[in-house]
């Protein structure tokens, strides 16, 4: 223990940090379940998901893409990635459980779910299907993580196939959750679903890097010649992920301005220059798209550090596209008359307790990793 | 016996905004105060012409009990469900709370109901209508100018067909698939 503080001064601090995020979330959870979701929450019943909802979806992309990205390495046979594998999947199984979290916080009866889903299951329900497929997900990569921590190369290979496949299922079946909502013009086709899973591999992209990078940098020692490369090659494959989001990105405006097409005009108009405007521009265009890409073209900036600040960027970036995107589908109202209209818009911010929640969420993510990282062996067994 | 499908039939011409069908749902149906609970509106149409030519008309509204309701479809755990004479309800203890279908509802029908624990929505009365007296649905009943009227359309017999059979008639948002219930006439 001393040894290991010596290495990592900063960790205490870290760690207190960390908890004392833990606490907000803890303080905002009794706060809801004293005071109930409709006195502390801002949601409304024409903005029904609030920030929970897209920290879930945040949190849920980001495991997907940590186990996509591992996959890489041990499934699909991609050498400089196998080594990853295990900080990976543990950290997509702590953030696909901080997830449940947040939307547990979000729903008002988790319990009732676990048991009507189960005996009174609706299989035309996409939220049915992202709470089975979820947990089977959740079955899957616990089983490779087991197999990767015993050395059993074979076994965690079939999980890991597994894994990819349920990985790819249930997460594009959350873009599905928005995405078959014919109501919500600006949700509703087949973009969702498979924009969900480009996201998910920059998601997974910059998180590897920054887990990676974080490991050796507390860890004290200098970055082996192996992880140099090794970030050089993360960082073409993340420049990859990158461009083709942003032909998304505009793939996902062009037909939502041209010609006006009701309601999907207004929400996209609400992203370009209406309430979520600072949010799209400087959060998910500046640092979701822009600084990332302009770190990773370069090779003077690709460096171990380039790369993992390009993460960081990117990582804030996509939570707010996660953001953008859940409330923007619910800023156009579904009728006329609605007295509380902003310049033709519903509005939403969320309350300190939502915001209390979303810090608890995070903050519990990253703790569990840091201790995971402490007291687990996840240093590979070269093979 | 062959089922009923239940349909209201509105003759908005007649509306002035008085709003006592709100009133009358919310007592009746034990609706918690606050601006977001509520399970009928009345919708002011914008204002027509200019003055001193001036018209406006009022949309009164509530769950359009739609046959084809995306309401039903996305609930996950059957909370959502349809009677079979088409009346679309909540069964209180199913519902988790997960608000999926509020925002597949194209017409903003449904709320968060705190006191009953479920989302809620209008039933038709459902207590009423399959009470001991039939009575009607309490917005229809307590209306001073009749603009709805109530009724079975499978009966061609019935008030709401024949006045359908007579006028024209308009649902909302025809393009959604919903396949409404509560019928404008033009
Ligand atoms: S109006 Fe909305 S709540 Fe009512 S049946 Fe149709 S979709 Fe469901
Ligand atoms: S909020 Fe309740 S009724 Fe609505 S979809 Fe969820 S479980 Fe079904």
């Amino acid at each position: 223990m001393s040894s290991f503080l010596k290495h990592r001064p900063s960790l205490p601090l870290w760690l207190g940090l960390l908890s004392i995020g833990v606490l907000i979330g803890v303080a905002g959870a009794l706060n809801v379940l004293i005071n109930g979701h409709a006195q502390v929450y801002n949601v409304t019943r024409e903005v029904p998901w609030g920030i929970l909802i897209a920290t879930y979806v945040f949190l849920v992309v980001s495991s997907t893409g940590l186990c996509l990205l591992s996959s890489l390495g041990h499934v699909f046979g991609i050498e400089k990635f196998e080594f990853i594998g295990k900080r990976a999947i543990i950290l997509a199984i702590i953030t696909l459980l901080c997830g449940f979290g947040a939307i547990g916080m979000e729903i008002n009866h988790p319990i009732r779910l676990a048991i009507y889903a189960i005996i009174s299951p609706n299989f035309t329900s996409a939220i049915w299907w992202m709470g089975t497929l979820y947990g089977l997900y959740l079955v899957l990569l616990s089983g490779e993580l087991y197999f990767l921590m015993k050395g059993m190369h074979k076994g965690a290979f079939t999980m890991g196939m597994l894994g990819f496949i349920a990985a790819v299922s249930a997460h594009s079946n959350l873009g599905a959750v928005f995405g078959l909502l014919e109501a919500r013009p600006f949700w509703h086709g087949s973009f969702l679903p498979i924009y969900f899973i480009l996201s998910a591999l920059v998601s997974g992209g910059a998180i590897v890097s920054l887990i990676v990078y974080f490991n050796y940098k507390q860890s004290g020692t200098p970055i082996p010649q192996k992880y140099e490369a090794f970030f050089d090659t993360l960082g073409r494959l993340q420049t990859l992920f990158l461009m083709v989001l942003v032909f998304f990105v505009i793939w996902k405006i062009i037909p939502g301005i041209y010609g006006h097409p009701p309601e999907k005009y207004e929400a996209t108009m609400a992203m370009l220059t209406g309430p979520l405007a600072f949010n799209f521009w400087f959060f998910e265009v500046l640092l979701g798209l822009l600084i990332p890409i302009t770190l990773l073209i370069n090779p003077r900036t690709r460096t171990p550090m380039g790369v993992m600040w390009a993460g960081i960027s990117a990582t804030v970036g996509i939570f707010f596209m996660r953001y953008d995107l859940v409330i923007g589908g619910q800023l156009v109202s579904m009728r006329a008359g609605t007295a509380d209209l902003r310049d033709g818009l519903l509005h939403y911010v969320p309350s300190i307790t939502e915001f209390a929640i979303v810090i608890g969420a995070i903050s519990t993510c990253l703790l569990l990793y840091t201790l995971a990282e402490k007291f687990l062996p996840l240093d590979a067994d070269e093979h | 016996m062959k089922n009923k499908r239940f349909a209201i039939v509105l003759d908005t011409k007649r509306c002035i905004d008085c709003k006592a069908c709100t009133v009358a749902c919310k007592t009746e149906n034990h609706v918690p105060l606050g601006t977001d609970n509520y399970r009928n509106w009345v919708g002011p149409e914008p204002l027509r012409g200019t003055y001193p030519n001036l018209g406006q008309t009022f949309t009164p509204s509530q769950c359009q009990h739609c046959s084809n309701p995306p309401c039903e479809h996305v609930c996950p755990t059957g909370a959502t469900t349809v009677t079979p004479d088409g009346i679309v309800h909540v069964i209180e203890h199913k519902c988790i709370g997960c608000k999926y279908c509020m925002t597949a509802c194209p017409y903003d029908a449904r709320y968060y109901n705190e006191e009953i624990e479920a989302v809620d929505k209008c039933t038709f009365c459902s207590q009423r209508i399959y009470g001991e007296n039939g009575q009607l649905p309490a917005c229809v009943e307590t209306c001073p100018t009749k603009v709805r009227v109530f009724g079975d359309l499978n009966d061609p017999n019935s008030d709401v067909s024949k006045l359908l059979a007579k006028h024209p008639s308009r649902v909302l948002k025809p393009a959604q698939g919903t396949k409404p219930n509560l019928y404008y006439l033009i």
